[in-house]
């Protein structure tokens, strides 16, 4: 999609260039064939668009230079970093990378902003037909998150189910020949918490294969006080063991939703499984519910580890590990904010952290309002 | 390729410009100090996450990196003695001058710190700090940056207002560098830090600080270019007041 804008661009760059210079330059002599082109009579004049107003219009930043250095054009998404920090480090870069295109050379360099959010500017500039120099901005950093989640993902899958299964492996061989009932005793019971290791991403994975196939998502009316308790009967358990309680406040009379009941409770059992995972011994969990303008808000916060800032725009991926030597003792699958995210995406709503390391997280799960949903039926609107 | 600002400066300087070398200088002078000021912006959040992930080859790169910053502003200041020296520049032009100065040197020694910041991250090396301790090296990490890039941005859009406001916002640092020494005496207490690590992070929060007081002298600098108008120094209040009490006597 990019590569096609970008394709697009630099013919229609082409053009345009050659027109911007020309025009600027006075000098139509030196009219390269490609300004000749776009000025032959023959050319439809309306309802062509002014190639200039195309590249106003182009998501990517456009900056154009005479052979003299002097700017000749850039486009409204090349002036968006204008007076800021980033701004005058993206024209620093550009420079040099346009003083080698002047010279007839090809160049490219990523410019990488530390943020807070983080991101990656792509600079790439090129000798245009008849002197001057092109540069485009592309902001690279969407594309360069996700093919880090595409490694990532290999490595992690792999690491996840190998490891309870190797560890098994080493188990039973140990089992091989051994005499000594308390010997067998441990080993034995080491296995059978390694295969339930190894079962429950297993099951994890397959929920969550079901849930991304958006596969035969149930549509009735669920009462929000029901999933709420129902998911922390769930997280009862380790809630116990940890002596953490778990409070709920304030809950809309007759609040409900639509959507698939199992899902909701799963996803929001999650979080509830995670803040009290995730908290202090002795700690306290909240759970609340807000009514806001069409949606309800599920809201679970904890005052535990918290996650690091830099981690937040990524712990929503399959299998991704803020602290991988932590999340062993909490026993996770490293599946549940995933299953959490795509539950909420199904229900066209949406799931929100905020977190600081050290103070705790709040998780909000925003699920369109049953009298939200049948508004929007009844505009037509297809969820 | 220079910015809005800039060709609002040299726009302006056009209409009735005597001497359009020396404006084009001056312009030159503070592109460039905006640059180091923008570097300067990005090495402190790049320095925090370094400290935090204990990535020792960055931290490696990032003290060898200083050397082009020291380089750059020994060049700056070179460029504006001889402004100084050929010019003899008056009025605002003389402000313009001797603010570039003080900043460039106030860049410079941030850019140090940033450094600093990076040497401490080896000295922490295979130390694990408690979520407290982290959540507010991130935080004073983010403040410091915010007042750093403001600085930056306020300068080079010659923008008194917004420079003004620094110091409001340098509050604040201030007082997550008091909440943090706090946070260290009690992460020691617990014996979750030993006394070595306990002492650096203490000179950590202390660089933080120190780089927020600088983006504050820039502020101020700042100001001084576009009013004329320095703020008063509580010091120099004090001192005056004491003068004229003794004279009294």
């Amino acid at each position: 999609m990019t590569i096609a804008i970008a394709a697009i661009s630099c013919a229609l760059a082409g053009i345009t260039i050659g027109l911007i210079i020309a025009r600027r330059l006075g000098d139509t002599t030196r009219a390269t064939p490609a300004t000749q082109a776009a000025l032959q009579p023959e050319r439809p004049a309306p309802p062509w668009p002014d190639y200039v107003q195309v590249l106003d219009q182009l998501p990517i930043g456009i900056v154009i230079v005479a052979p003299d250095r002097a700017t000749v054009y850039r486009n409204p998404w090349a002036t968006t970093f204008g007076g800021t920090h980033a701004g005058v480090l993206l024209d620093a870069m550009m420079e040099p990378l346009l003083e080698q295109a002047l010279v007839g050379e090809h160049a490219r360099q990523v410019l990488e902003l530390y943020g807070p959010p983080r991101r990656s500017i792509a600079v790439a500039s090129s000798p245009l037909p008849g002197g001057g120099a092109l540069a485009s901005i592309q902001d690279e950093s969407e594309r360069r998150r996700i093919d880090a989640v595409r490694t990532d993902f290999v490595a992690n899958i792999s690491h996840e189910l190998k490891t309870p299964v190797g560890a098994l492996a080493v188990l039973a061989e140990t089992l091989v020949g051994e005499t000594d009932p308390e010997v067998i005793d441990r080993v034995a019971e080491r296995m059978v918490e390694d295969a339930h290791r190894a079962a429950r991403t297993i099951d994890d994975l397959l929920e969550l294969a079901g849930i991304e196939m958006g596969e035969a998502l149930v549509r009735e009316r669920v009462d929000v006080a029901d999933v709420i308790a129902e998911s922390i009967s769930r997280a009862r358990q380790i809630g116990e063991q940890r002596n953490i309680h778990v409070e709920v406040l304030d809950i809309p009379k007759g609040a409900a939703v639509v959507g698939d009941r199992r899902q909701l409770v799963s996803a929001l059992g999650n979080l509830v499984e995670n803040a009290v995972k995730y908290s202090e011994p002795g700690g306290e969990v909240q759970v609340r519910v807000r009514a806001d303008d069409g949606f309800m808000e599920m809201m679970v916060a904890d005052r535990g580890i918290g996650i690091p800032a830099r981690d937040h725009d990524r712990i929503f991926e399959r299998f991704y590990r803020v602290d991988r030597a932590r999340s062993r003792d909490t026993g996770g699958t490293g599946l549940g904010l995933s299953i959490v995210r795509h539950v909420a995406d199904n229900h066209g709503g949406e799931v929100l952290v905020s977190s600081r390391e050290g103070e705790g997280s709040t998780f909000v799960l925003r699920i369109p309002t049953s009298s939200r949903v049948e508004a929007l039926r009844q505009q037509g609107v297809r969820q | 390729m220079s910015n809005d600002a800039g060709i609002s400066v040299q726009e302006e300087a056009a209409e009735s410009d005597l001497r359009p070398s020396f404006h084009h200088a001056l312009d030159q002078v503070r592109a460039e100090i905006a640059k180091l000021g923008a570097t300067v912006t990005e090495n402190i959040p790049r320095a925090t996450e370094i400290l935090l992930s204990q990535d020792l080859e960055g931290a490696e790169y990032m003290i060898l990196a200083d050397d082009a910053i020291d380089a750059a502003s020994i060049d700056l200041e070179d460029r504006c003695y001889s402004l100084l020296a050929l010019q003899a520049p008056v009025a605002s032009d003389l402000r313009q001058v001797v603010a570039a100065l003080r900043i460039i040197a106030e860049v410079e020694r941030s850019a140090d710190l940033t450094t600093n910041l990076c040497k401490a991250a080896r000295r922490i090396y295979g130390h694990d700090l408690d979520p407290k301790l982290r959540g507010i090296i991130q935080k004073m990490g983010d403040q410091a940056t915010q007042l750093f890039k403001e600085a930056t941005e306020s300068y080079l859009s010659s923008d008194a207002a917004r420079a003004a406001a620094i110091d409001d916002m340098d509050g604040y640092l201030d007082g997550l560098q008091r909440e943090f020494v706090q946070a260290i005496f009690e992460s020691h207490q617990m014996t979750k830090i030993d006394l070595q690590v306990a002492v650096q992070l203490a000179i950590v929060a202390r660089f933080y600080e120190r780089i927020g007081d600088h983006a504050v002298n820039i502020g101020e600098r700042t100001q001084f270019v576009v009013t004329g108008w320095v703020r008063e120094q509580m010091g120099a209040v004090r001192h005056a007041t004491r003068q004229a009490a003794s004279d009294i006597d």
